[in-house]
C-alpha cells in the first residue's frame, strides 16, 4: 500500500526555524526545548524581559526558592544560546503564508524584522484581575488583593509590620465572583496557610466551590483546617461592610444553620486568572480560532493538548487553558514533539493529489479560502492548497462553485461510482445509503459490524474524509441512481476534526430535502445524525430505524425506472 | 534505506497513557514494547462511552478509540498482551524479565465472529473487549472458566469454525531488552463495596459511575434500571472514595465531577423527563467552558450540597436516600429509580509491586511519587518516566498530554535529538 503511494508523493523543502510568542515560563521553556532539538527560535515578548515578564508572585507559579533559581538558570540558557534570538518588546505585526513556509514581522520599536519559519507556538500568559469591586469594596490598607497579601507574606518585613505586630483576623474571599479553577484557590490555600503559621494570627475562608482538582490541594485543604484555618461555604456572596477600619462579613451558614458574623482586621479578595487580553489580537494576526473566553485553543478535543485549528500554529500554557508551571511543561514538552514531527530534518513528503485545485476552473473566487477551517489556502494567479497545511477534509471541494478541487481518494467520480456499484450490487430489497465520517460514523458501523449488532441488509456505507466533503449532488445522485434512504452520519457539534465540517453537511442535508419536497420525494428519506466513533448501539438504531421508515415509505419509485 | 537505531522503551500498561506515550514515541521511529498485563488494550478509558448530547462534552472518550488505532496499526510498536513484569535488571539498559499468560485465542485465526462468546456456558468466563480495535476481540477468563478448573468444557474450542481456540495452551516467560521504561500501570477505580451503607453490590439499582460507562458504551444512552424500566428519578453521589478523611483518601480524583454532570447532560437530552439529582461537595471544573456549561447543569439538574451515607430500599425495589434539607435543615427522605456512585480515581493495584521491582518509590497516597515539582514525568531513577493516572488522578486528555511529556523525556534520556 505504501508502494502504490509513494508514486503520487513529493519531496518539498521546508523553513525549520520557529517563532514563539510569549516570553512567560512556558514560551521560555518551549525556545529552549524547541531549540534542543537542533531548530532556530525566534523568540518575542511584548515586555522588558523573558522568564516571568509579568512579574508574577511565585506562589501563583506554584514556585519554591529553589525552583525559583531553576528558573533564572532557564533565563540564562535561553539568552546565551547561539540557536536562540530573544526579541523583548516586541510585538507581532503580521503573519502570512503556510507551516513550513510562514513569514512574520515583528516590530521592535522602530525596527521591522522579518523572518520565515517554519512553525510557531504561541505561549501568551494568563491575567489577573481583581475583583473587589464586584464585591463592592475598595482597596484599602485592611483589604487587600490576593496578590498584595503574596507580597506581604513574601517580605520578611511586611509580614512583621502587617501580620505580627499583634492579633490579626484574616479573612479570603474566593468564589463567589468568578468561578474559579484550581489554580486560584491554590493561592488561598497557600495563603492562608502561611497566615495560620503566624504566632496569633487566624484566618478564615469564605468560598465557594472549594476547587481542589489538582495535586495535593485536598492535602493542603486539610493542613490548612488542622492548623486552624476555618473554612465556611455558604450559599451566597455574603454581605459585606467596610467602614474604615471596621469591616464586616455577615452571610447564612449552611452547616451551623444560623447568621455568622466574622469582624476581621485583614480582608482578602481572590484574583480571576483568566485569558490574556492580547490572545484577541494574537488570534486574529495568526487567522486561529479564540476559543471559549478568550483562550487560544477551540473546545474540541482532537485539538488538545496542543493544536489550534491550523497545522503547524501551536498554543502552549495559558495561552489554551490556565495552567501552573507542571502543565505548562507537560504542554512545552506536548509541543516539542509536534514541532519535531511537522519540521522533522527540513525536508517533508507529502501527497501530490491531497488537495487538486484545476487551474483551467479556479476563477479565485476565494471561497475556499474563507472556508478551509485549517488555513490551508492561499493564492497566486489561482487558489494554491498548501499539502502540509492541508488536512484532507474537502471542505473546500465541495463548496467550491465552480467544481474547481478534488481530493486525492475522495474524487466525485469515485464517489458516484461507489454510490451507483453499491445500488446495483447490495443485498437484499431495500438500499440504504449511508454517507459516514472517516471519524465518526465509519468507526461506529465497524464497531457495530464486529459486535454483531443489527443491521439492514440492503445498508450501504460510503466513506467520507469529513462530513463537510459529503456533497448535496451525492445525495441527490443516490436517490436518481435508486436508493430509497439516504442517511447523512457526522460527529458532534464541537468534535469535528476540521471544525464545522458537520454543521455544513448538516446544512446540506436541509438542503437536500427541500430539494426532495420539490421533486414530489418525501424528505424523511434522508435523514442528517451525529454520532461518534464508540457508539456501535446508536450507529445499529439509526440505521434499523431508517430501515423501518423507509419500509413504510415504500421502495424509491425511481427504481424501476433506472 | 539504513535507519539509525534509535533505541527501544518499554511502556508499562495499555491504557490510554500507555497507548499513547506509545504512540509519542514510534512516530520518531523508536521501537516500542508495550506491555499490558489484561487481555485487552485500551485500560479503563477504552470502557467510556460517549457523553455527547447534540454537542460534544469533550469527554474524550472518542479519542481514545482513535489512539487504540494508531497502536495497532504501527509496526514500530509490539504489544504484550497478558504479561506482567517479573524482574527488572538495570545495568545501562534494561533487561526485563515478563511472564506471559497462556494466550487461549489465536489471533491470525480469530475473525471476531462472536460464537465462542455466545457458546460459553458460563458468565464472565469468556469475555469480548471493550472496543471493535481489541485484537483478539475475545478472551478467556481464567478465574470463571471450568476448562481451566477442571477440564469439564471445551465448547468454544469445539464450536469455533476457525480453529482458533486451543485451551490446552500454557504460558511462558521471556526477556525484554530496553533502554528506557516508560510507567504507565494505570490506576484502579474506588470499590464501591468499601462504603457498605450505599448497598453496591446489595441492590441492583445502585452502580458505579464506571458500570454506567460500560452500560451507555454496550446499549447506548437510552438506559434503563435492572428491571428494564426508564428510570424516572436518577440520583449522582459524587466523592466516593475520593476526598475522604476516614478512608484516609486525601485527594479529589479531578474526573467525577465531570463525568457525573456530562453523563446527567448526556442522559437528561435523551430522555428530558428523567430527573436527575447530583449530591456534592464542591463542583470541579470540566474546562475553559465551565463557567457556560455549568449554567446549563445548574437549570437541568438538582445539585444538593450533602453527601448522604446511606441507601436503604424500599419495598417496591426503589433506593431511599436519606439527607438534612437544605432549606431548614431537617432530614429529607426521597426515592430514586437509580443511584450512580462516582467512583473515584485510586492507586493502581500493582504499584507497590511495580515499585519495588523498578526501584522506584510512591508518595504517601501510594501513586507514584515523581523527583520534580514542576516536571511530572521524572522519576527518582534515569530512564524511568511516568505518565497517566499512575502518578495521580487524570482525565483522558490530561492522561494523553502527560504521556506525551514522558515519551518527550525517555526521547531525551535516548539521545534521539542529536
Amino acid at each position: 500500500m505504501i508502494e502504490n503511494k509513494n508514486a503520487n508523493m513529493e519531496e518539498i523543502e521546508i523553513c525549520t526555524d520557529v517563532l514563539v510568542i510569549g516570553g512567560g515560563f512556558a514560551g521560555t521553556k518551549a525556545a529552549s526545548e524547541i531549540a534542543e532539538l537542533g531548530y532556530k527560535v525566534l523568540l518575542i515578548e511584548k515586555g522588558p524581559g523573558i522568564g516571568n515578564p509579568k512579574e508574577l508572585p511565585g506562589t501563583l507559579l506554584g514556585l519554591s526558592k529553589g525552583e525559583d533559581k531553576a528558573l533564572k538558570g532557564l533565563v540564562d540558557k535561553v539568552t546565551s544560546s547561539d540557536h536562540i534570538e530573544v526579541y523583548t518588546q516586541t510585538d507581532l505585526i503580521s503573519t502570512t503564508g503556510v507551516p513550513g513556509d510562514f513569514s512574520v514581522r515583528v516590530s521592535k520599536g522602530p525596527d521591522i524584522i522579518e523572518h520565515k519559519v517554519g512553525a510557531i507556538v504561541v505561549a501568551t500568559e494568563f491575567s489577573l484581575e481583581a475583583l473587589h469591586e464586584k464585591y463592592e469594596l475598595n482597596l484599602a490598607a485592611n483589604v487587600l488583593t490576593q496578590s498584595q497579601m503574596e507580597e506581604i507574606l513574601a517580605s520578611e518585613k511586611d509580614r512583621k509590620k502587617i501580620l505580627e505586630t499583634g492579633p490579626k483576623d484574616v479573612a479570603f474571599l474566593v468564589g463567589f465572583c468568578q468561578e474559579g479553577n484550581p489554580l486560584v484557590m491554590e493561592r488561598v490555600m497557600r495563603s492562608v496557610l502561611a497566615i495560620s503559621e503566624t504566632e496569633g494570627c487566624n484566618a478564615y475562608v469564605c468560598a465557594g466551590d472549594i476547587k481542589v482538582a489538582s495535586d495535593s490541594l485536598e492535602r493542603m485543604y486539610r493542613d490548612g483546617r488542622e492548623k486552624g484555618v476555618v473554612y465556611f461555604k455558604p450559599n451566597e456572596i455574603p454581605k459585606i461592610t467596610q467602614d474604615g477600619e471596621v469591616l464586616g462579613i455577615v452571610f447564612d451558614d449552611p452547616i451551623m444553620r444560623r447568621d455568622i458574623k466574622l469582624a476581621p482586621d485583614l480582608l482578602v479578595v481572590e484574583e480571576a486568572i483568566s485569558a490574556d487580553q492580547m490572545n484577541q489580537k494574537v488570534a486574529e494576526l495568526l487567522r486561529i480560532d479564540l476559543g471559549p473566553w478568550g483562550f487560544l485553543q477551540n473546545d474540541n478535543v482532537h485539538l488538545f493538548p496542543v493544536h489550534s485549528n491550523r497545522e503547524g500554529i501551536f498554543v502552549v500554557g495559558s495561552s489554551r487553558e490556565v495552567q501552573g508551571l507542571p502543565w505548562a511543561w507537560v504542554d512545552v514538552e506536548n509541543v516539542a514533539l509536534e514541532v519535531k514531527d511537522l519540521l522533522g530534518d527540513g525536508k517533508k513528503t507529502v501527497p501530490k493529489d491531497k488537495a487538486v485545485v484545476d487551474r483551467g476552473k479556479c476563477v479565485i473566487c476565494l471561497t475556499c479560502y474563507r472556508c478551509c477551517p485549517h488555513g490551508a489556502i492561499y493564492w497566486d494567479t489561482k487558489a494554491i492548497i498548501s499539502p502540509v497545511a492541508c488536512q484532507g477534509c474537502g471542505i473546500c471541494a465541495s463548496e467550491c462553485p465552480n467544481n474547481a478541487i478534488q481530493i486525492g481518494g475522495f474524487n466525485d467520480v469515485q464517489i458516484v461510482e461507489e454510490i451507483k456499484r453499491h445500488i446495483e450490487s447490495g443485498n437484499g430489497d431495500l438500499r440504504l445509503i449511508v454517507f459516514c465520517c472517516e471519524n465518526s460514523g465509519f468507526e461506529a458501523w465497524q464497531m457495530a459490524k464486529a459486535f454483531n449488532m443489527q443491521l439492514p441488509a440492503g445498508l450501504s456505507v460510503i466513506k467520507v474524509p469529513c462530513a463537510g466533503k459529503i456533497d448535496i449532488h451525492y445525495i441527490m445522485t443516490s436517490f436518481v441512481k435508486g436508493a430509497d434512504g439516504v442517511l447523512v452520519l457526522a460527529c458532534h457539534n464541537g468534535n469535528c476534526k476540521s471544525e464545522k465540517g458537520n454543521t455544513r453537511a448538516e446544512l446540506r442535508a436541509g438542503e437536500a430535502q427541500r430539494l426532495l419536497e420539490e421533486t414530489g420525494f418525501e424528505k424523511d428519506r434522508l435523514d442528517f445524525v451525529t454520532i461518534a466513533s464508540n457508539m456501535g448501539s446508536e450507529f445499529s438504531s439509526v440505521v434499523v430505524n431508517m430501515e423501518e421508515r423507509i419500509k413504510e415509505l415504500g421502495l424509491n419509485p425511481l427504481r424501476n425506472r433506472s | 534505506m539504513s535507519e539509525k537505531n534509535l533505541g527501544s522503551v518499554m511502556v508499562i500498561g495499555g491504557g490510554i497513557a500507555g497507548l499513547t506515550a506509545a504512540w509519542d514515541l514510534s512516530r520518531f521511529g523508536i521501537e516500542v514494547h508495550l506491555v499490558e498485563k489484561t487481555s485487552f488494550l485500551g485500560g479503563h478509558a477504552i470502557q467510556f462511552c460517549c457523553k455527547a448530547t447534540d454537542e460534544c462534552q469533550q469527554c474524550g472518550a472518542c479519542t481514545v478509540e482513535k489512539m487504540l488505532n494508531n497502536v495497532i496499526d504501527e509496526p514500530k510498536i509490539k504489544t504484550h498482551l497478558r504479561t506482567e513484569i517479573e524482574k527488572v535488571h538495570h545495568n545501562g539498559r534494561f533487561t526485563v524479565t515478563v511472564n506471559v499468560g497462556p494466550k487461549y485465542i489465536d489471533q491470525a485465526k480469530c475473525t471476531s465472529c462472536g460464537i465462542c462468546l455466545e457458546k460459553c456456558p458460563v458468565e464472565g468466563a469468556l469475555q469480548r473487549g471493550y472496543s471493535k480495535n481489541n485484537i483478539p476481540l475475545y478472551a478467556i477468563y481464567e478465574d470463571k472458566c471450568l476448562f481451566v478448573k477442571d477440564k469439564s468444557c471445551t465448547v468454544c474450542q469445539d464450536t469455533c469454525p476457525e480453529g482458533a481456540i486451543v485451551l490446552n495452551t500454557t504460558g511462558s516467560s521471556d526477556e525484554l531488552e530496553v533502554d528506557a521504561v516508560i510507567l504507565a500501570a494505570g490506576f484502579q477505580p474506588f470499590d464501591a463495596q468499601e462504603k457498605p451503607g450505599y448497598g453496591y453490590g446489595e441492590f441492583n439499582n445502585v452502580i458505579t459511575g464506571l458500570d454506567l460507562e460500560r452500560l451507555i458504551r454496550e446499549n447506548g444512552l437510552g438506559i434503563s434500571t435492572p428491571d428494564g424500566k426508564i428510570p424516572q428519578k436518577v440520583a449522582f453521589i459524587q466523592c466516593v472514595g475520593s476526598r475522604d478523611e476516614r478512608l484516609g483518601n486525601l485527594w479529589c480524583s479531578q474526573v467525577c465531577c465531570p463525568y457525573a454532570l456530562r453523563m446527567s447532560e448526556a442522559i437528561k437530552h435523551k430522555n428530558p423527563d428523567t430527573e436527575i439529582a447530583v449530591f456534592y461537595m464542591d463542583v470541579q471544573n470540566t474546562g475553559n467552558n465551565f463557567p457556560t456549561f455549568y449554567e446549563k447543569v445548574k437549570s437541568d439538574l438538582r445539585l444538593i450540597r450533602i453527601i448522604p451515607s446511606d441507601i436503604y430500599s424500599t419495598e417496591d425495589n426503589k433506593l431511599c436516600l436519606q439527607y438534612m434539607g437544605e432549606d431548614d435543615g431537617l432530614p429529607v427522605k426521597e426515592e430514586f429509580d437509580l443511584v450512580v456512585l462516582s467512583v473515584g480515581i485510586m492507586p493502581g493495584s500493582d504499584n507497590k509491586t511495580l515499585s519495588e521491582l523498578l526501584g522506584i518509590n510512591l508518595d504517601e497516597d501510594g501513586f507514584f511519587l515523581c523527583l520534580d515539582e514542576i516536571n511530572k514525568s521524572l522519576t527518582s531513577k534515569d530512564g524511568i518516566f511516568i505518565a497517566g493516572t499512575s502518578q495521580g488522578p487524570k482525565s483522558i486528555t490530561a492522561s494523553m498530554a502527560h504521556a506525551g511529556q514522558a515519551a518527550c523525556e525517555a526521547m531525551k534520556y535516548l539521545g534521539v535529538n542529536e
